[in-house]
């Protein structure tokens, strides 16, 4: 090769940089711990990346304070970027295994799977102090497995001077917001952000706003499929040809920046960003629920929210459960600046709610009735598998394909998946 | 490497024309064993136990769990192969694959000759294409997705397309025309062609020159050289690209998976899902670690076969 050899020596310092860059950013997730000298044990918690300021110090105070206070644990936290579910799905399976996490909203197969540990004892002073709902959804055969952190309630913003200049009132029915949506783009700025896919969450809302739901009452039917599931979620199609939807932003629905950045006049976003935009439009702007999609039916919200659980595998679940009763039943102030001092969820206990000033007045308070009025949740069988089916089919009705056709195979598959649960 | 091979059989034989005997060596038994050793435990229990373990997983019901258990036959394949998404997934990554490796094939090639035909700079044009390569596909997908084929007026596909005339599209959830595939496309080749370009040049560079000149004397135009010369000289070199390059388009996942990737959500909105993002979604999104195990064990037979056939075809191995 003579002259015309490679020198390696030039080669690699010009690459390793452009490697370390690389490795640098495919870590985004952090993990820190509250350990003090003496702790003998050594709990490891895990969180999803909460996208708003502060939240991670947040849970690092708290479980230091723990620590302060309980020499002998030391509470380890994963702050988890990405697919949170599945990266704990994973670990769960493995040494690594966290002793404590949250998880939005709850799965009944992992109880099947014996992974969660029953917190009766921890919840047994307190249950009149959550809703029903969020009890029963945790239950199964008699026992309670999670105790609900917090209820996150998703709905559409818009932006109240945006609208009147156009000359368009808050959509109240699908139609309407279609129209709204045309109405409403205008050079750089988009009527109305689902999702960076022009999906998102929306098969679900539009399902619910017509009087369907994914599963029945009992949990052991799919239902999506139904005459009022293929005509509403055929309504995608509209949307997606609209040319009105915002679509490949570089943040995703849950995120407001579209809304903040006037990428979009509405946005359908959780509760947790009003801070957000409040700091950004102050009053200008406000919050309706997904609006109906014909007549005979009603506008619907997703109530999410998170569950904390704890690890029945773990080397440490008695002191796991102390740590859960501690924050999540004891600490009521902790609860209360975990719900409103970043970004804004409703708490789960009424006692804690009862606390708050934010929800009692303005668009926080209108989304606390949404939630009352027109809340629907995921049953607690609807899973990482039904989500993708679910979801699959609905892009695939977005972009053009047959309704009936995508929504039928998709409830086969879920079908299979439900039959597996309930064995 | 023609001219290397007399001299190699040479050396190998003992001084002297006596018949060649084989004797144990065990110096060289020994430094054999001590440098391959830790690499042969490390492949036999990180990966061969691991593809043993697998294995029996696929014939298990493995739900939620590692642990085979409940042996189910070939249920997961049956499974599988009666699944419309994993069947698409499958035509799927055989249409990329048909598409990919000429195109990366013949861009590479003609990057290497192209820079191996330079007088000045070649160093600088080598590094320069090389680059890319040392760049992770998830970062890449990151700046694919965020800065070069966002969806806004300001993305920097959508504001070089403005002044043609383009309309602002959303490049990722385009679907007709699926416009996604370019992303794709540009993604892949951007973070290839410059590695397998590095592979042809060490190729181009063993062709003895003393050929280049004797067919200029003869009057042998470029084309000419690089049809009668360039090329059948470049036959291992091109049959282990062939394969390598296969063997990466049919393994495709990080673009797939990055690109697509909606955060909380996974990909389940993805236009489409090639066969390991399937099996990552069933097996660790959907915990069926015996499906998961199945259709890995069906898309290496599928690697397999096509390698074969397609060395068998380039050559690959064959003496001279």
């Amino acid at each position: 090769m003579g002259n015309n050899a490679l020198s390696r020596r030039n080669f690699l310092a010009g690459t390793s940089v452009l490697f370390v860059a690389g490795v640098a950013t495919a870590c985004s997730s952090g993990s820190s711990s509250s350990s003090t000298a003496g702790s003998k044990v050594t709990l490891t918690q895990w969180y999803h990346a909460y996208g708003e300021k502060g939240t991670q110090q947040a849970v690092e105070r708290y479980a230091s304070e723990y620590t302060k206070a309980n020499p002998d644990i030391a509470i380890k936290i994963n702050w988890i970027a990405g697919d949170y579910e599945t990266r704990l799905n994973s670990a769960l399976l493995s040494s690594d295994a966290p002793d404590l996490f949250e998880l939005g909203d709850f799965r009944a197969a992992n109880v099947k799977s014996g992974r969660l540990a029953p917190l009766d004892d921890i919840l047994a002073p307190v249950k009149s102090d959550y809703a029903k709902a969020a009890l029963d959804t945790a239950t199964v055969n008699g026992k309670v497995y999670g105790v609900k952190m917090m209820d996150d309630v998703m709905m559409l913003y818009y932006r109240k001077s945006i609208l009147a200049k156009a000359g368009v009132t808050p959509p109240q029915t699908f139609p309407e917001l279609v129209a709204a949506a045309k109405k409403l783009t205008t050079g750089n700025q988009k009527g109305l952000f689902i999702g960076s896919d022009g999906v998102g969450d929306i098969p679900y809302l539009l399902l619910w706003s017509n009087g369907g739901d994914l599963v029945d009452p009992s949990g052991k039917t799919v239902t999506f499929a139904s005459p009022e599931g293929v005509a509403a979620i055929g309504g995608l199609k509209d949307l997606n040809s609209s040319g009105a939807l915002l679509q490949g932003f570089t943040t995703d629905w849950f995120d407001p920046s579209a809304l903040v950045q006037n990428a979009t006049a509405m946005q359908w976003c959780g509760l947790w960003a009003m801070p957000d935009i409040k700091k950004k439009f102050g009053d200008d702007f406000g919050v309706i629920p997904w609006p109906k999609f014909g007549d005979a039916a009603a506008p619907a919200v997703r109530v999410g929210g998170w569950y904390h659980l704890v690890n029945a595998k773990g080397k440490n679940v008695e002191a796991a459960k102390k740590y859960v009763d501690w924050l999540w039943i004891q600490q009521t102030a902790l609860q209360k600046d975990w719900c409103v001092s970043y970004g804004f969820h409703i708490p789960s206990r009424k006692s804690v709610a009862a606390q708050t000033t934010e929800f009692s007045s303005g668009p926080a308070q209108e989304a606390a009735g949404f939630s009352q009025q027109y809340g629907h949740s995921f049953p607690a069988v609807w899973n990482k598998t039904t989500t993708t089916a679910f979801i699959q089919a609905a892009t695939k009705i977005a972009k053009g394909g047959d309704a009936a056709g995508e929504l039928a195979s998709a409830a086969k598959t879920c079908q299979i998946e439900l039959d597996h649960q309930n064995a | 490497m023609p001219s290397a091979t007399p001299t190699r059989r040479t050396a190998s034989r003992p001084a002297g024309g006596a018949p060649p005997r084989r004797r144990a060596n065990w110096r060289a038994i020994g430094a054999f064993a001590l440098l391959t050793g830790p690499m042969v435990i490390g492949l036999g229990v990180f990966k061969y136990l691991a593809i043993g373990w697998s294995f029996l997983l696929s014939f298990n019901e493995a739900r939620g769990t590692l642990t085979p258990g409940h042996w189910v036959g070939f249920d997961n394949y049956a499974f599988l192969l009666k699944d419309d998404s994993f069947r698409s997934s499958l035509w799927m990554i055989v249409g990329f694959t048909a598409f990919i490796v000429p195109v990366t094939f013949v861009l590479s090639l003609a990057l290497a000759v192209g820079v191996n035909s330079v007088r000045r700079g070649r160093a600088f044009f080598r590094t320069t294409f090389l680059l890319p390569a040392a760049v992770s596909y998830v970062a890449a997908s990151l700046i694919w997705k965020m800065a070069l084929f966002n969806g806004l007026p300001s993305g920097i596909a959508n504001a070089l397309g403005g002044l043609f005339g383009m309309h602002v599209q959303p490049w990722l959830s385009s679907t007709d025309p699926p416009l996604y595939w370019f992303v794709i496309v540009t993604l892949r080749l951007w973070l290839q062609v410059g590695l397998y370009m590095i592979l042809f040049l060490a190729g181009l560079q063993s062709i003895p020159p003393h050929l280049y000149e004797a067919a200029a004397l003869d009057g042998a135009g470029r084309w000419k050289t690089f049809r009668s010369i360039t090329f059948p000289l470049l036959r291992h070199t091109n049959a282990a690209i062939l394969m390598l390059v296969f063997i990466a388009a049919f393994q495709a996942f990080d673009e797939f998976f990055n690109l697509f990737n909606t955060g909380q959500a996974g990909n389940a909105s993805a236009p489409v899902r090639p066969p390991l993002v399937y099996l990552y979604d069933s097996a660790l999104g959907d915990q069926n670690y015996g499906v998961g195990s199945a259709g890995a064990f069906i898309l290496t037979a599928l690697i397999v076969v096509v390698t074969l056939v397609q060395g068998r075809l380039a050559g690959f191995g064959r003496k001279d």
